[in-house]
């Protein structure tokens, strides 16, 4: 009797298996293998252990990506025949005054935040955009603050009214007092997981897509 | 008196079926619906947030960027996986016309119930963890430390050994066609979660390849086989008439592993992972039309001229509303995936109504077609008719609004990105679509409480009360 899926448990098995293994094989695990192979050949970036804290802050613990993506993206169908270059999507012009995210600037990240869901802003180039320090602190403290209909929620618990002890090169800094932050103490202190969060922020300004242009 | 085709009575169906069996079945889809209850009511809270987060407490625990995985994993691993688990064991059982008065040895009853146990202390640690900040950060759907995973993973690979052995103990020659979607989504997952965890991939465009593979391949490898499977035992069997067409089934199964496995990149257009990639993955999202119209069609076609008993039904209008909900999400799904599309509808909540409209009317109706049809022929009790309806027309209008606002809120969205307004328009755009996404959100958490009260009153205890009070018993 001839072994088919149509009566053999055990076709039933190997054949929608081994079919899948061989696709998974081809349309991930080669695609991925070969990026990996172009990836260690790009250099990299140099990262300050404290701005490499706060992305495990802003990766791992607060889960940022879930509202911020970082990718400005390149519009593949209006290359330019000259030179290759791709112009930034009309859509996230705003945020692409460098030209769209290359493979270099995710290079040798652990899982890079490209994200699915703009709720907020796009933070690729949030270093470039708001260079401020303080402007981020009031911003973590109370987003309504500095941003006056912005649904994203308030981190106060990234902040201490007595000066919090450092952690490293995390030192805690004081946050000047503005009116909107609703806050009565004498004195706010932004403790080292803010101080590296916004450190982390500061330096998504795309260096090399700086570099290279 | 107008005759109803009704099949076998229910008392007569349940008698031959194991009353070990029935509880196994009953104890998956109860922690199904314990699960669905916790992550609705965390749905409702994270939607209320997009309202207006400042009315809401600051705790780190319950911030949105932990709480979102924690809402979205538990309504597919908690509730999706562990109800079409429950249902694929029947399934497979009855569709392999295994003796039901003994299907499982005393063994594997007790892997089984060892699979429901791991299963749940992972999604339990899951949640856990994530509200303590231990996010596996930016890898959706998979934001579970590996730790908590672990226990999934044994639990669907025990599962994916009893449903090959109930088909190895099978009465007759044919494997029917649930059995292979049933059987090979087990497979699939397993492979899906390995990749997903161990992939040794983890920086760069490498990791986003893998991603965008792991994303799609966990819904449409999983979610999507094991409730079309289930479907082509129930649906035909709810109303006892044979499948319209078989080899349109045979074509469905084999184009699905063939174009749904390689669409994943469509997450990730216009991004520098290889244009190829991103192009494969755009014509085969639109080549999912075939097999997802082939099994649509076969539903639809098995269902024609049956209006009279879908009417008298209680378990078939969810059928209805689940089957057209896969054509038409998956009809939007190939749309959203167009490079023209995207550029608008991408990042937006639009995606999220997508999203809510595939494994809401979809696979979850689906599923509650099942239990009501199917859970009564293993314990012997009907739910609450009157509940039962509650539920149906509660889930429907809830989801009905809480798409609707998305999409069109999505849109709205979508056109502020591209007109190149200040970002906050499209911040505030929103707003009345949330408060309209809170409203759908909250008839649907009212309806999933109606359906754990149904549930409960199925068990399989309740068969001797109920029968007790049957006149003349």
């Amino acid at each position: 009797m001839p072994s088919n899926i149509h009566t053999s448990h055990r076709m039933v098995f190997l054949l929608p298996a081994s079919i899948y293994i061989v696709l998974v094989v081809v349309i991930a695990i080669l695609p991925a293998m070969s990026a990996s192979t172009e990836e260690k050949a790009l250099e990299v970036p140099p990262v300050t252990p404290l701005a490499a804290w706060g992305r495990e802050l802003y990766r791992e613990k607060y889960n940022c990506v879930v509202c911020h993506t970082q990718q400005i993206r390149g519009d593949v169908r209006r290359r330019n025949e000259v030179d290759g270059s791709v112009p930034v999507l009309a859509a996230d012009a705003r945020f692409g005054l460098e030209g769209p995210t290359t493979a270099e600037e995710y290079a040798h990240q652990e899982a890079p935040m490209l994200g699915t869901q703009r709720t907020g802003p796009d933070l690729m180039s949030i270093g470039i955009r708001m260079p401020s320090r303080q402007w981020h602190y009031w911003h973590l403290y109370k987003p309504q603050s500095v941003s006056p209909d912005s649904t994203m929620e308030a981190y106060p618990y990234l902040f201490s009214s007595e000066k919090p002890k450092a952690v490293g090169d995390a030192v805690p800094e004081k946050v000047e007092l503005i009116e909107g932050l609703g806050y009565d103490g004498d004195e706010l202190w932004a403790t080292p997981e803010a101080v590296a969060i916004v450190e982390y922020l500061l330096s998504l300004d795309r260096p090399l897509a700086r570099k290279n242009r | 008196m107008v005759k109803i085709p009704v099949g076998i009575p229910i008392f007569v169906a349940a008698a031959g079926v194991d009353n070990k069996f029935a509880t196994l079945v009953h104890r998956y889809l109860l922690s199904a619906a314990v699960w669905l209850v916790l992550a609705s009511g965390v749905g409702l809270f994270l939607a209320f947030h997009h309202v207006d987060p400042s009315l809401l407490p600051d705790i780190a625990e319950l911030s949105y960027g932990r709480l979102r995985p924690v809402h979205t994993m538990t309504m597919l691993f908690g509730w999706a996986s562990l109800a079409l688990v429950g249902l694929a064991l029947y399934v497979v059982a009855k569709s392999a016309w295994v003796p039901m008065h003994k299907p499982l040895g005393k063994v594997e009853y007790g892997f089984a119930r060892l699979a429901l146990w791991l299963w749940n202390i992972g999604i339990a640690a899951g949640i856990v963890t994530l509200c303590m900040g231990m996010v596996n950060g930016g890898r959706e759907y998979r934001e579970y430390q590996w730790y908590c995973m672990a226990p999934i993973a044994v639990g669907v690979i025990i599962i994916g050994i009893l449903v090959y052995r109930l088909m190895a103990r099978r009465g007759v020659q044919g494997v029917y066609i649930s059995c292979w979607f049933i059987l090979a989504s087990c497979f699939w997952i397993a492979i899906i979660v390995v990749m997903g965890y161990l992939s040794p991939w983890k920086t760069g465009i490498a990791d986003r390849i893998i991603d965008g593979y792991y994303i799609h391949n966990a819904v449409g490898m999983w979610f999507t086989p094991l409730a079309v499977g289930i479907t082509y035992y129930a649906l035909p069997k709810l109303l006892n008439k044979p499948i319209y067409s078989y080899a349109l089934g045979v074509l469905g199964f084999f184009t699905h592993i063939v174009f749904y496995t390689v669409i994943g990149t469509h997450h990730y257009i216009f991004t520098p992972i290889p244009v190829w990639l991103q192009t494969v993955s755009v014509i085969f999202s639109v080549a999912m039309i075939v097999p997802v119209w082939a099994s649509t069609g076969n539903f639809l076609m098995t269902m024609k001229g049956e209006r009279l008993a879908i009417r008298h039904s209680y378990s078939l209008p969810f059928f209805v509303v689940g089957v057209i909900g896969y054509g038409l999400a998956s009809i939007q799904g190939s749309a959203e995936s167009l490079r023209e599309v995207q550029e608008v509808l991408h990042f937006t909540h639009y995606t999220v109504g997508h999203a809510h409209f595939a494994m809401y009317v979809f696979v979850s109706f689906l599923i509650w077609g099942a239990i009501y049809g199917l859970v009564p022929r293993t314990t012997g009790v009907e739910p609450p008719v009157m509940l039962v309806g509650v539920h149906f027309w509660l889930a429907l209008s809830g989801v009905a609004i809480y798409v609707v606002a998305l999409c069109w809120g999505g849109h709205v969205q979508g056109n502020a990105f591209v007109d190149g307004e200040p970002f906050m328009e499209s911040v505030r755009a929103m707003t009345p679509f949330h408060v309209w996404r809170f409203v759908g959100a909250s008839l649907m958490t009212v309806a999933h409480l109606v359906f754990f009260v149904s549930l409960w009153r199925m068990r399989p205890g309740a068969f001797s009360k109920a029968f007790a009070q049957q006149p003349g018993a």
